[in-house]
């Protein structure tokens, strides 16, 4: 049988699997994963916006939302990402105080991004409320989606930032810190999709495109 | 190390502590495997009693047994029952204990999360089954189509629980399915490469795939609903620019996708049993796994066909008409496939075996009658129709159930250790297989004469009444099989024959571990050769120098998604309480939303996040490797 076994087995180049570094890309896979379904989220919730535009009696067309705000905090939220970007390149460099800088400024940013939304809610509201009609309803569901999808991302950063550090030995802070960017990542273009859909194209209909 | 140490110091490692912290902690693919078969079948008794209530109303004309309204929720839970609570879960269940066998990992990619999606399951299930113990329970079949679930005309708390308990059923189905892929595309032993997957892992891969895609629009329909339910938005009211269309859009976007991911698992659990049985490799291997991955791709594109009385452009049906049609050719790629396997083998007529076949000759009906409801005038006819009922039973039990108790007798010798007895299997088939067909044949015959469905009963003279009392003694059939199995499974515990490692001679990894499998499975991980592993002359379990034993930890091999070729190795985490008490969490959370108790959901949200961070916090003790 063994000798049997052996040839089998040479059919299978075999490698020693002693010296096999540890598995670190897991949570990148899951991470991954969850941005897709969190994406097809975000897919049916526009859908439900223009499938509910079909049926109007008053739509963005008549009010389209003003665009300053919105474009202030795209602004913030895709430099945010080239700040968070620059810290993990830093930790791949093993400058972990660079890269917990790095951090903090993104979080930072990102709060800054949820006070100027409030601000625009409340300037906002004076004319649309989610209880007027659907339009109301469709468009604070959105962006209250993606402003609670800030509220993880910001959550998963602080939980980067005060990660104890170990030995680049033992587990590089590298992974999660890629995890986490990643999210936030997702987050930001989630935001360009929205400023684009909801606040750009009515007020280019206007002027008939 | 002697190979007795070295099982002594792998089972240290990997065994669960027998106490009651070890049994909420457990993070083990097989106890949790075992937990969710058990809720899942426990779902099943519980939606199965539901319909024998409604099939002995609806025995004679004019019963007035129980009262409308609670027909109604009836119904409505037993749709909801068997669609969600029971038919995913129980694929699971299986998936889950065997495919870490079947690719010769030592547990799922993500072990807590595994027992995170158990708990989320079982509170989901819980959720919902408060509301009938308030006399509230949904009340609108189990797609609760706007406007009627809208406040204004179902005020009670019934679908707030269907809503809320179906988005945390989302949370656990879309966790396990991650856990799936992660599992089948890093974990495959080394040479098992796409290419010598079993059919199980496609299909299961697939589904998972899907989850990942549909799950979303069933959550956002939901939120939509509470919404507007509770909170005053206008998704769905016309008056206020809403469209009820929404709705059934996003529910079918999400529901028929669901419809495959209730039933490739199963079609792949009958790939593996049929050709084992019939003691060859299944015939057009490729197509079967080609067929697969469509089914699951072109799913997403046949939902409007249970909108065509709607009201939409012809151009519109005429494309989901198609892809419905499409889409029933995959299916019978598939069966053919079967059909070969057994022309070409020799069959071995085991109680397995019966259910499979018997699947496969309910499959064809179902998928007959299915492909006909999919030409457009037919179905404008049949729609509403008792004849839909005959359709969907004829493919859920042919395409789940049945293949389900195939596995019970096929797998559960592997998980006891103990064989079913095959004559009470064989019994427990032909009573079940005489009940689906008395119970559900008749409804095609009363639903083109009219019988609309879910009415609670009819008037005499319609002629209805003979067909519907033979209804009623098939499902009473149907529940005295399935009665019989449960019998089967408890006996078996304790006087079933000794199974040992491979009762059936059968070809995949699985069958290579002691029954019931050691906790850590096997001492050497596997390597493959060919897609029947236990059939070829290559021993899987060769490593004269120990070096695939990984005694050093809780670890596994991590290889490439194609070719499965080995590069790395996966720490897996200890037993940890955390899931359990998140799932918790979480469901007061629901449970709050469902009464509008925002303190306590907001209570339980910072709980919720604190539980994560703790979950999530790095341990440095058990961070290194011994």
């Amino acid at each position: 049988m063994a000798t049997l076994a052996q040839s089998a087995d040479s059919r299978f180049p075999r490698q020693p699997t002693t010296g096999y570094p540890l598995d670190d890309n897991r949570g990148t896979w899951a991470i991954a994963l969850t941005i897709a379904t969190e994406g097809t989220l975000f897919v049916c919730l526009f859908a439900s916006y223009f499938f509910l535009e079909n049926n109007k009696n008053r739509w963005a067309i008549d009010h389209p939302p003003k665009e300053l705000y919105a474009f202030i905090m795209l602004a913030i939220l895709v430099s945010s990402s080239f700040v968070l970007h620059w810290g993990e390149r830093q930790v791949k460099r093993q400058r972990y105080v660079a890269a917990r800088i790095a951090l903090g400024i993104t979080i930072l940013m990102g709060l800054v991004f949820l006070a100027i939304q409030s601000v625009e809610y409340l300037d906002h509201w004076k004319d649309l409320t989610p209880y007027s009609d659907s339009y109301g309803s469709i468009f604070y569901t959105i962006t209250t989606f993606h402003a609670a999808h800030v509220i993880v991302g910001l959550l998963i950063l602080i939980y980067t930032l005060i990660l104890p550090r170990y030995s680049p030995a033992l587990r590089s802070p590298y992974r999660p810190y890629h995890v986490a960017a990643l999210y936030w990542h997702f987050v930001d273009i989630v935001w360009v999709f929205v400023v684009g859909l909801l606040y750009v194209m009515p007020n280019l209909r206007i002027y008939g495109f | 190390m002697s190979t007795a140490a070295v099982e002594q110091r792998l089972k240290e490692i990997w065994e669960t502590p027998k106490t009651p912290w070890g049994w909420f902690a457990t993070v083990d693919h097989k106890e949790i495997a075992q937990r969710y078969l058990f809720t899942a079948m426990l779902f099943m008794v519980i939606g199965g009693i539901e319909a024998l209530i409604m099939r002995i109303q609806l025995a004679r004309p004019n019963q007035m047994l129980i009262p409308p309204e609670m027909y109604d929720q009836l119904f409505s839970m037993h749709g909801l029952t068997m669609v969600f609570w029971y038919a995913q879960p129980i694929l699971s269940g299986f998936a889950i204990y065997v495919i870490p066998l079947m690719i010769g990992a030592r547990d799922m990619a993500f072990p807590r999360l595994n027992a995170f999606t158990y708990w989320l399951y079982l509170l989901s299930g819980l959720l919902l089954y408060i509301s009938p113990f308030m006399g509230e329970a949904p009340h609108a079949g189990w797609f609760s189509y706007m406007p009627y679930t809208s406040y204004q005309y179902s005020p009670s708390h019934g679908l707030d629980f269907y809503s809320m308990a179906l988005i945390l059923f989302t949370l656990s189905m879309t966790g396990g399915a991650i856990n799936f892929i992660v599992t089948i595309m890093r974990l495959r032993a080394p040479g098992m490469a796409l290419s010598r997957m079993p059919l199980f892992l496609y299909s299961t891969l697939t589904i998972s795939w899907v989850s990942i895609f549909a799950m979303p629009a069933l959550s956002a329909a939901c939120v939509f609903m509470e919404l507007d339910r509770r909170w005053g938005t206008h998704f769905f009211g016309i008056a206020q620019g809403g469209n009820p269309v929404l709705w059934q859009q996003l529910f079918w976007f999400f529901a028929h996708p669901w419809v495959y991911i209730i039933f490739l698992p199963a079609t792949g659990m009958l790939s593996m049993i049929i050709p084992v049985f019939s003691r060859r490799p299944i015939v057009g291997y490729a197509w079967v796994a080609t067929a697969t991955v469509l089914t699951g791709a072109v799913g997403f594109s046949v939902w409007l066909h249970h909108m065509f009385t709607v009201g939409m452009s012809d151009m519109t049906m005429s494309f989901f008409s198609a892809g419905s049609m499409l889409i029933s050719l995959f299916t019978t790629l598939q069966v053919f496939a079967w059909v070969a396997t057994l022309w070409k083998g020799r069959l071995v007529m085991t109680a397995s075996m019966h259910f499979a076949l018997g699947a496969v000759a309910a499959l064809v009906i179902g998928g007959l009658n299915g492909t006909f409801t999919g030409i457009i005038p037919v179905d404008w006819q049949a729609h509403n129709t008792y004849y839909v009922i005959a359709h969907i039973h004829y493919v859920l039990i042919a395409g789940n159930v049945l293949p389900v108790f195939a596995a019970f007798y096929y797998w559960l010798p592997k998980m006891t250790g103990r064989m079913l007895n095959e004559r009470l299997g064989k019994w427990s088939f032909w009573i079940m297989f005489a009940g689906l067909n008395l119970a559900f044949f008749p409804m095609h015959i009363v639903g083109l004469m009219g019988m609309p469905r879910r009415i609670f009963t009819y008037e005499p003279g319609l002629h209805l009444g003979p067909l519907n009392m033979l209804e009623t003694i098939g499902a009473f059939m149907f529940g005295i099989g399935i009665l019989l199995t449960i019998i089967n499974i408890f006996r078996s515990l304790k006087h079933g024959a000794v199974a040992g490692r491979n009762p059936w001679n059968a070809d995949t990894l699985e069958w290579a571990t002691d029954s019931p499998p050691e906790p850590y499975a096997r001492v050497h991980l596997p390597t493959v050769v060919t897609r029947h592993p236990l059939w070829d002359d290559h021993d899987e379990e060769y490593d004269p120098d120990d070096e695939r034993v990984f005694a050093e930890g809780r670890l596994t091999l991590v290889s490439r998604w194609l070719d499965a070729e080995p590069f790395a190795i996966s720490k897996m985490p200890k037993e940890t309480i955390s899931p359990f008490l998140l799932s918790l969490a979480l469901f007061v959370f629901f449970l709050a939303l469902v009464f509008q108790q925002m303190w306590v959901a907001l209570g339980s949200v910072i709980v919720s996040l604190l539980l994560t961070y703790y979950w999530l916090w790095p341990r440095a003790r058990g961070e290194e490797i011994a």
